[in-house]
């Protein structure tokens, strides 16, 4: 129970497949950043993105929708662990509007890469009335963090012998 | 009224010391935005509909941050009066943010400004009124709030005041608004209190301990079911091959304007039933049909869901009486045959410290009762689990839950006086081995939350957050094994303890809200094993050997006012909805939550998604308890607002935050059978027989803490009615 590392590995491997042994994919659910019931008007949506490691280049590709107004910017972010906010790395390409796509392909540093392997870094889209004025917690609107390929299922679908748990199946190194 | 300048925003930021040096001295002089009459009409609305959660010294607890003092300050004081009014507006009272009028608001804030020592002026604060907070109070606590006058009452059942007008038992008058029942001929008006009807339950079977160690099968005694907290029925009618044609039954409509996590308590073909108000009921488990009635009080007063202080989650029965641990502090003694009182005696220390919400554990002859809501600063008011003589309710002995001077764990507060180590709550019912005469329980995070407020520094606060194991004879401790030393999250290690044992070894497994899967030796309460279930970031490891986790850095040295992540939050991973142990495949069936909090110092907090949750804040999750193997598990996207009841026939059940209540094959998570029901399903479902046959019984119901709060803010798709509290009993076709 306490190492699954080495599954989640495979799965990636074979998610990746047939491409080249030297990639890895790695996925995110764009939700809500932090709200409450104040802020959730102007915080929300949702969207999906993927990132294909090959060598240090990386190529971000993904889409959202449902934003309350038109999203302004969006960038990769390095964090101290999944779930707590971090540094403002890369920019990526973002529409302009309440729902869109998010793209970007970078050159990233041997530390950068690492982060990557181990779940650190994370896609933060902002719209026009978030951030704005707001004094609790961090300033977006949408941020998922980018871990390791693996199944994901419908909702009610019952996995069996080993579902994806972040801090288990992602690389510590 | 004093604008914000450059100078107090740089202070207020915490930037320049001269600069809250000015604001310190300027504070002293200036006059606030308020006026007087603002206060005092702000005192009475604060009572009315604050103080449940926040205190009524607004020092906060349970999920309520405080609101006066170094806490408040140290959040507030950079920000401005606007902000403060906004932030209130939107999420107040909790879950009915914006429901009360400006002139509530206002008042409201003008008296939490007063509490922190801000003076009155001449000038009325409005919604726009911009003022730094810094520049005005100083957080040092009004002599009227640490010392308030008497006729300052107590918050009564549903929290809201003892002074408001008379709520509607529909909760659609607005606030304050006396409604007049139109025909109290038929119905006897909810505010009356006491026997409202007298039962005669004949033939009777008395509960015995034998009872109570081997309940039978048709039976459902105690809050698990059993002692070792299964939550698993014998019964097999229902089945895998037949749950697809379970059909309602019947079902009662239960008191509302307030909070129920209820567990329906079924003996010999009765139910007894707990409602808000403390309304306690019989009823034909066959038929829905009403036997007794007894109204206890106090009623509620205001409309809308409760917090979690004001429910008690299960009563039990012995010998001829029910047993009521009533949450404001009281433990009742009921004929279980007529409803009247036998007996009524006082649970917490004085009038308006402790409450209790877990319910009760009968063992030995002794109604054993935990403790919520106690502790406040320097008051020297601390937490214990309490036991009474079954016959008379004469107090047997008590156990404080926080190690003080010179105990075990004693030395693990940071040199804190003992009139200050505070917390350690118990709000969920004990299990009890009987083999080894032994009563476990969890207890809750030490108090405040936050290290940085507690000033207890690493140490480890026994016991809180801990698994405590007592001879329920003389309340003397055997062990104690602390699960979160030092925790500083509001991640409670409270819930259920559930005693499985596997030929010769006698294990204990539970599950807190950082989603951590512990196993434990009973006999010893040495560590053993653990399962990490969801995604949790607090803790950066675990030691294999003693199973004590290491904290992240940055919780490590977290400071005052900083905002600090916690996947899980204070909805857990695990909370109160409790598990399952489905004793023929040796599977515990475990409810979790995904969602994360910011978590200010004050207790403030921001919610969000759990990283690879993917918007999902349900999750169901098995383990094979002999090596903590994972079996299956499936996600959604509400929460699980029941606990889980597994049966002999291969099916489990268990209920949701967006009205879903469903069967579930135990071996391989999928579902068999759902149906939709008037509200949230909040409760412990229960399974039993009566005349041959079984049934499935369940309540609908809001109100509580985080696991209502979080995914009521979160799941803006879901819509609920406000009303609906009820219990639904299922049950296969009658045979043609």
């Amino acid at each position: 129970m306490k190492h699954r590392i080495l599954p989640a590995l495979a799965f990636a491997l074979l998610a990746s497949a047939p491409a080249l042994a030297a990639q890895t994919s790695y996925q995110t659910n764009l939700g809500p950043m932090p709200l409450d019931d104040e802020t959730k008007t102007v915080i929300a949506g949702r969207g999906d993105a993927t990132a294909v490691l090959d060598g240090r280049t990386v190529t971000v590709k993904g889409s959202f929708h449902g934003l309350p107004s038109n999203a302004t910017e969006a960038h990769i972010f390095t964090s101290p662990v999944a779930g707590v906010p971090g540094k403002q790395i890369l920019d990526l390409d973002v529409t302009k509007a309440t729902s869109g796509t998010i793209s970007g392909t970078f050159k990233l540093s041997a530390q950068q890469a690492k982060d990557l392997r181990t779940g650190k870094l994370y896609i933060q889209i902002n719209s026009e009335k978030a951030p704005p004025g707001y004094s609790w917690g961090p300033k977006g609107t949408l941020w998922g963090w980018l871990l390791p390929a693996h199944e994901t299922v419908g909702q009610d679908v019952p996995q069996e012998g080993h579902w994806f748990i972040p801090q288990l199946d992602t690389p510590k190194s | 009224m004093l604008k914000k300048t450059g100078l107090l925003l740089g202070a207020a930021t915490g930037v320049a010391l001269a600069g809250v040096m000015a604001i310190t001295a300027m504070a002293q002089n200036a006059a606030g935005p308020f006026t007087q009459d603002q206060v005092n009409a702000g005192r009475q609305a604060y009572n009315d509909n604050c103080a449940i959660c926040h205190q009524n010294d607004l020092s906060g607890a349970t999920d309520a941050p405080p609101l006066a003092g170094d806490a408040f300050f140290g959040a507030w004081k950079g920000r401005s009066t606007e902000a403060l009014y906004s932030k209130i507006h939107a999420t107040m009272p909790a879950g009915r943010g914006g429901s009360l009028d400006e002139a509530t608001y206002t008042g409201i804030v003008a008296y939490i400004l007063h509490a922190n020592s801000a003076r009155a002026g001449t000038t009325a604060l409005t919604p726009t009124t911009d003022v730094a907070i810094g520049a005005i109070a100083t957080g040092k606590l009004a002599d009227d709030v640490l010392h308030p006058p008497a006729r300052v009452a107590a918050a009564p059942a549903n929290g809201q005041g003892a002074n408001s007008d008379v709520a509607t038992s529909a909760g659609f008058a607005r606030p304050g608004q006396v409604v007049r029942y139109g025909d109290p001929g038929r119905f006897r008006i909810p505010t009356q209190l006491g026997l409202s009807l007298k039962g005669d339950i004949q033939n009777y079977i008395p509960v015995t301990d034998e009872m109570l160690r081997n309940p039978p099968d048709g039976d459902w005694l105690m809050f698990r079911r059993n002692y070792q907290g299964w939550s698993f029925s014998p019964l097999s009618q229902i089945n895998t091959g037949n749950v697809s044609s379970l059909q309602l039954k019947w079902m009662w409509s239960m008191p509302e304007n307030g909070t129920m996590e209820d567990t329906p308590i079924v003996h010999d073909g009765i139910m007894y039933m707990w409602g808000v108000g403390n309304t306690i009921q019989a009823l034909n488990a066959k038929t829905g049909e009403l036997l007794w009635e007894n109204r206890l009080g106090p009623t509620p007063t205001a409309m809308g869901p409760g917090p979690s202080t004001t429910e008690t989650r299960s009563m039990g029965l012995y010998g001829n009486n029910v047993y009521v641990a009533a949450p404001e502090g009281w433990l009742y003694a009921l004929d279980a045959r007529t409803g009247e009182q036998v007996w009524k005696t006082k649970i917490n220390p004085k009038e308006g410290v402790g409450r209790t919400t877990g319910g009760v554990i009968i063992i030995n002859g002794k109604v054993i009762v935990g403790m919520t809501g106690c502790g406040r600063p320097k008051s020297g008011d601390h937490c214990y689990i309490s036991a009474y003589d079954a016959k008379t309710g004469a107090r047997d002995w008590k156990f404080t839950t926080v190690a003080l001077t010179g105990q075990p764990g004693g030395d693990s507060w940071g040199g804190k006086p003992d009139d200050e180590r505070m917390g350690a709550e118990t709000w969920i019912a004990g299990t009890y081995d009987p083999e080894l005469n032994t009563t476990y329980w969890g207890t809750a995070q030490a108090k405040p939350w936050r290290r940085d407020l507690r000033g207890t520094g690493t140490g480890a606060t026994d016991y809180a957050n801990s698994t405590v194991a007592l001879d329920p004879d003389t309340g003397k401790m055997k062990w104690w094994h602390n699960h979160a030393p030092g925790e500083t999250f509001d991640l409670d290690e409270v819930f259920e303890r559930v005693l499985v044992d596997h030929d010769s070894q006698k294990y204990l497994l539970t599950i807190g809200k950082a989603g951590i899967l512990w196993k434990l030796d009973r006999v010893t309460g040495k560590y053993l094993d653990h399962a990490e279930t969801v995604f949790q970031n607090v803790f950066t490891k675990i030691d294999p050997k003693t199973g004590i986790p290491t904290y992240r850095k940055d919780v490590i040295d977290q400071k005052v006012d900083q905002w600090l992540p916690s996947c899980p939050g204070p909805e857990g991973g695990h909370d109160w909805q409790a598990t399952s142990y489905h004793k023929p495949s040796d599977t515990l069936i475990i409810p979790l939550s995904q969602s994360c909090v910011f978590m200010l110092g004050n207790g403030s907090q921001t919610y969000f998604e759990m990283p690879g949750s993917d918007g999902n804040m349900g999750r169901l999750s098995a383990y094979r308890t002999s090596d903590l193997k994972p079996l299956w598990s499936f996600q959604q996207r509400a929460p699980f607002l029941t606990g889980v009841v597994s049966t002999a026939g291969n099916v489990a059940f268990v209920g949701d935050f967006d009205r879903v209540f469903r069967a579930i094959d135990v071996r391989n998570g999928k579902t068999l059978w759902t149906t939709r029901l008037g509200t949230t399903v909040q409760g412990y479902p229960v399974s039993f027989m009566v005349d041959g046959k079984q049934y499935i019984a369940v309540t609908t119901a809001l109100g509580g803490g985080s696991p209502q709060l979080k995914p009521g803010t979160m799941l803006r798709e879901v819509h609920r009615p406000v009303t609906g509290y009820a219990v639904f009993v299922f049950g296969l076709p009658d045979a043609k």
